[in-house]
């Protein structure tokens, strides 16, 4: 079995305004807001009005520098949202989506388990990969699919985990977009309470 | 033809299920040679010789009756083993049209189907079905089309959606596979849906493939076959399960290999959908134990072969690392080291 | 890829619907149904005549849920070398015709949330069965239909009589336009554009589609190009030593098939790639009028189209 290397991880790249793109959406967690100021920043330049386009979703979070959610803050665009909380901004972007243009690109940035959540939402609104970029940075901690019990385990650092199901999992490079999680599958299943040592390995 | 169903068979627990001799000789190897790599190996699905596995397009045997059975009951316990995202509707009777023409066609003495305008009735007789329905209106049936008739068909089944230049799996009914799972992989494009595969995407083998079925017609199936090998004659190695099956694994030996030890073969179809567009993907399996394998002199030898030189990543690939050794143990003595003749048939 | 199974039909009804356009309704020869589709495929229709066979691909424009029969609109080409003027000046009703299972080379995006269908005179055909398949999808979709006058409109009635409050049409005649620009930017996330019409249509829909931001998986288009009449020349099959003279009203792909080689094809119009062959030598230029080529393949001159592409040379090389 496959454990690393499995073609549907998802692959991430800097962050690049895409000025095809009429409207821009940026949407970041935590240490996601430098890179999120970074193409702000290329944006602006290379198309001066494009604030009055741009909107920002962001949650602020203590692993980021005060200075950078300042600067958010301070965003000349249309539009800047703060939240605390990644579900409180996963709610309002789906109601920002809903009343969006074609044209719209969207810029992710942050851990990748928060923008497996947000690209999980933009799957709903049809957009595709060539509407969407995203930058990974962060806490490399994935959101696990236990495939036995089918529940999600959030903040995986180790190789293994346990589900909240008893299992032992190994977690898999096999990424679902839908499901904006990795596969789970139990470790021990040929040879139980074989355990292969836990490592931090995701951090 | 006419096709004696074996009803009781089980495919879990005591594990009943047994192949006769004709089942054996119409076994389809999937070794041409004495050697195995990924290949582009698709071909035309055009009708075989009779009493193959291919002389008609959906194959059903004498264990026909044992396999729906088998999936009713992992169904029961899991009806997430059906899924079918629901822009998928129109392939779903795309696919239903597919089975029921094709069986009414092929096993007149099984199946009928009769069709006024979009009235259908439905005769299953092995399962004692008898259903009428109005073809486009789920509401008629008791399940979703395509949940419907592949509780009717042996094989999984899955269907993918063609856009963006991909091809999309995003409907299913998948109760006996080898180790894939239909819940996690449901949405996915086909190379990431591929992606535990090792090697064959840095030989170019799904890039050639998806080029290949984006150009697929209508009328023009393909197929190909794939293998693994499974512990038992258990058709639902379902990563859901593995905790029931993985443990099987490591109680191999050369002495219980024969009867232990099966070789899968999947044979695998594709057809382009009228209605959708979409295109559908059989997955059939054919179970034969080392011990009934062995009974063709010719088969003992080149698997023997294959699986005593077989590429490492494959070996870890197929979850063959536990217990290879001691099914090329058990095979060694029916290999003489006598030249087989190509391709795959008895002898 | 050759079509050995194509169907043969027989002709039931013909209209002129437009002073240019015939809609053919076709019926199989041997009874019983056509093979089910979905809208926006195509058909390829074999036309034996006297001394040539022509083979045109032309949409299917009736309803995917009824398969007694098929129909097809053509539009009388005014520089045509054959096709249209056999099915508007030979064909009756009665004769039998040969057509190729249906292939779809411009189907809707299952996963759209809304539908802009866009026409420009004979280029309603595909979407006369789209919509068939769109009415019962239940996803927003609208369609805007331009003609040079309501006496162009084909299925003008029809189409207000099945589809209230969501066609509009446009005449030239009245100086009506399409307002691309107004259309493309007021479109909610996940809408899909299709066009089917007239090439200078094609090019401003992909255009402003483009520039308003529209990625090009959301836009579709199709266009099958009729074969451009040309000067004659010869080619030269290297790997079956045959010499095939091409005269100016035949294409470069019936011309090879007439001698007897077979080129694997889908659409005959340029569009799917199916026939790409490789150019051994030329000494001339190749004429590329295909929609698959990019504009470097074509100028590297290293293969070519001969469903609708011809060469200006004495003598021309290809790999068949
Ligand atoms: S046949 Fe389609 S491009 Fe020539």
């Amino acid at each position: 079995m496959l454990i690393t290397g499995i073609k549907s991880k998802p692959v991430y790249a800097p962050l690049q305004p895409d000025l095809r793109g009429r409207y821009h959406l940026m949407v970041g967690h935590g240490v996601g807001g430098e890179p999120l100021l970074r193409v702000l920043g290329d944006l602006q330049t290379a198309a001066p009005s494009s604030g009055a386009h741009t909107q920002i979703l962001y949650v602020t979070d203590a692993a980021a520098a005060d200075s950078i959610t300042g600067q958010i803050r301070a965003a000349k665009v249309a539009n800047v949202r703060l939240f605390e909380r990644g579900d409180e901004l996963l709610a309002a972007f789906q109601a920002v989506l809903a009343g969006s243009l074609m044209g719209t690109r969207l810029y992710v940035a942050g851990p990748e388990s928060f923008m497996g959540l947000v690209m999980r939402i933009a799957l709903q609104f049809n957009l595709n990969k060539d509407e969407i970029r995203a930058e990974e940075c962060g806490t490399l901690a994935r959101r696990v699919y236990c495939i036995h019990c089918c529940s999600a385990t959030e903040n995986v650092r180790t190789n293994i985990t346990q589900c909240g199901c008893g299992r032992w999992l190994v977690v898999r490079d096999h990424y679902s977009r839908r499901l904006a999680a990795y596969m789970g599958v139990m470790v021990d299943a040929e040879a139980p309470g074989e355990l292969p040592p836990v490592k931090e390995v995701f951090l | 033809m006419n096709v004696v169903f074996k009803p009781d068979e089980t495919f879990r627990d005591d594990f009943t299920f047994r192949n006769s001799p004709e089942a054996i000789r119409r076994f389809p190897l999937p070794f041409p040679e004495d050697r195995y790599m990924y290949s582009v190996n698709i071909e035309e699905h055009l009708p075989g010789p009779p009493g193959s596995v291919i002389e008609f397009p959906i194959d059903i045997d004498e264990h026909y009756v044992a396999e729906c059975r088998e999936r009713a009951l992992v169904l029961a316990e899991e009806p997430r083993r059906f899924q079918a995202l629901p822009h998928m509707m129109s392939s779903q009777w795309d696919c239903l049209e597919l089975i029921m023409e094709s069986l009414a066609r092929d096993y007149p003495q099984h199946f009928a189907l009769e069709r006024r305008g979009s009235r259908w009735v439905w005769t299953n007789r092995p399962l004692q079905i008898h259903q009428t329905f109005t073809f486009g209106d789920p509401a008629t049936l008791p399940q979703e089309p395509l949940e419907y008739i592949t509780r009717q068909a042996q094989g999984d089944w899955v269907v993918m959606d063609q856009r963006e230049g991909d091809l999309w799996c995003e409907a299913g009914m998948v109760t006996t596979q080898a180790d894939w799972s239909l819940d996690f992989d449901m949405g996915m494009s086909f190379k990431e849906w591929h992606g535990p595969v090792p090697l064959a995407h840095e030989m170019g083998v799904f890039d050639r493939a998806l080029k290949f079925l984006l150009n697929l017609r209508l009328n023009e199936p393909v197929r190909r076959l794939n293998w693994t090998m499974t512990i038992h004659p258990r058709l639902d190695t379902s990563p859901e399960n593995y905790y029931k099956w993985g443990p099987d694994r490591a109680t191999v030996t050369p002495q219980n290999a024969g009867n232990k030890a099966h070789l899968r073969v999947e044979l695998q179809g594709l057809w382009r959908l009228p209605r959708s567009n979409a295109i559908v993907f059989s997955i059939r399996a054919y179970l034969i134990s080392m011990q009934e394998l062995v009974t063709v002199p010719k088969w003992a030898r080149r698997v023997h072969r294959v699986l005593r030189d077989l590429h490492p990543a494959l070996v870890d690939y197929k979850g063959l690392s536990r217990y290879r050794d001691a099914v090329v143990e058990y095979l060694a003595p029916f290999d003489d080291g006598a030249p087989t003749s190509p391709g795959t048939a008895p002898e | 890829m050759n079509h050995a199974d194509t169907i043969v039909v027989r002709v039931v009804a013909i209209e002129q619907v437009t002073p240019q356009i015939k809609h053919f309704t076709l019926a199989p020869a041997a009874g019983g149904n056509f093979p089910a589709f979905s809208g926006g495929s195509h058909i390829i229709v074999v036309m034996r005549g006297v001394n040539r066979i022509h083979r045109n691909p032309y949409s299917l424009m009736s309803s995917p849920g009824q398969l007694e029969t098929y129909e097809v609109s053509v539009r009388r080409m005014e520089q045509s070398r054959g096709g249209s003027h056999f099915m508007h000046d030979q064909v009756q009703v009665g004769n039998e015709l040969e057509i190729a299972h249906p292939v779809n080379l411009f189907p809707l995006d299952k996963i759209a949330r809304k539908h802009l269908l866009i026409a420009g005179g004979i280029g309603i055909t595909p979407f006369m069965a789209q919509l068939a398949d769109l009415r019962t999808a239940g996803v927003p979709y609208e369609l805007h239909y331009a003609t040079r006058s309501p006496e162009h409109c084909a299925f003008g009635g029809l189409l207000s009589e099945r589809e209230p409050g969501r066609v509009q049409k446009y005449y030239d005649c009245t100086g009506e336009l399409i307002d691309f620009e107004g259309l493309l930017s007021n479109q909610p996330l996940g809408t899909h554009v299709y066009v089917c019409g007239p090439a200078p249509m094609i090019e401003k829909v992909v255009a402003t589609a483009r520039e308003r931001g529209w990625p090009d998986s959301h836009i579709h288009w199709e266009q099958f190009s009729a074969p451009p009449v040309g000067d004659a020349f010869d080619v030269y099959l290297a790997r079956s030593s045959l010499k095939v003279h091409v005269v100016p009203d035949q294409s470069l792909l019936e011309s090879i098939e007439a001698a007897g080689v077979e080129v694997p094809y889908l659409c005959r119009g340029g569009v799917c790639g199916f026939c790409r062959t490789k150019v051994v030598e030329v000494d001339g230029t190749l004429v590329h009028n295909d929609h698959f080529l990019s504009d470097e393949e074509k100028a590297s001159g290293k293969t070519i189209m001969p469903c609708v592409s011809r060469a200006r040379c004495s003598k021309l090389v290809l790999d068949l």
